[in-house]
């Protein structure tokens, strides 16, 4: 399946782009999709464990489940202010 | 107290009298007003100008969230704008404000406010440096759902 994958901040250098399509296979929950993130962009790998996840707009843990064409955000520490 | 509720994300310069008269009202004894703005130098480096970015959708649900229980919390009105671009040295990127019937409910919820944006809003920063060079600011973890208000 395929999710659209959003980048913000660092995490967006990290997997060089602000948007794009991203194929996932294997479980299809948010723990899944870091292992396959730290897999596929070593970059993001520092970062992993301060990095937030959005679901379809809302931020959720790494149990939560992703449906084919989510749209999934990847939110470094925030520095709003 | 009757709300008016302003809070959003703007590319614009904020209009800083604009938002104090989003909270002011004949009800109001006290009106706080915060206005953050980009200082020039920062670790010791100086600032050129910073860029700010946002998850713009969930920033600002949580900026209207924000609003919405501090004003309960506080039996306050509020407004918030949060700037997004770039801004230069002396520029407002956010502006709060606050009017209450007391000072004390002012003052304290245009603090708790600040502080919970800071942890709870999408945005981050690029400091951007007088050599050249550039990095990111980032600070406080995303919280995953804006807590409700102690108190």
């Amino acid at each position: 399946m395929h999710v659209r994958l959003l980048a913000f901040a660092s995490a967006a250098d990290a997997v060089g782009a602000p948007e794009q399509r991203l194929e996932v296979t294997g479980a299809a929950t948010v723990g899944a999709l870091r292992e396959t993130l730290a897999a596929r962009f070593p970059a993001l790998l520092p970062l992993l464990p301060r990095l937030a996840v959005a679901v379809n707009g809302e931020v959720v843990g790494d149990a939560a489940a992703i449906a084919d064409g989510a749209e999934v955000a990847l939110l470094p520490p925030v520095s709003g202010g | 107290m009757e709300s008016r509720a302003l809070a959003r994300l703007t590319d614009e310069p904020i209009d800083v009298g604009a938002v104090a008269h989003a909270v002011s009202g004949p009800d109001c004894g006290a009106q706080v007003l915060f206005v953050g703005t980009v200082r020039n130098r920062h670790d010791g480096r100086e600032v050129a100008r910073l860029t700010y970015s946002a998850y713009r959708p969930l920033a600002e649900r949580r900026l209207a969230v924000l609003v919405d229980e501090l004003a309960a919390a506080h039996g306050a009105r509020l407004a918030i704008v949060h700037r997004l671009g770039t801004l230069e040295p002396g520029e407002a990127s956010v502006v709060i404000a606050v009017g209450a019937p007391h000072r004390e409910a002012a003052y304290a919820a245009s603090r708790e406010c600040l502080e919970r944006l800071k942890r709870e809003v999408p945005v981050w920063k690029r400091e951007h440096y007088a050599d050249g060079s550039a990095r990111w600011r980032e600070e406080e973890p995303l919280v995953p759902a804006a807590p409700p208000t102690a108190g």
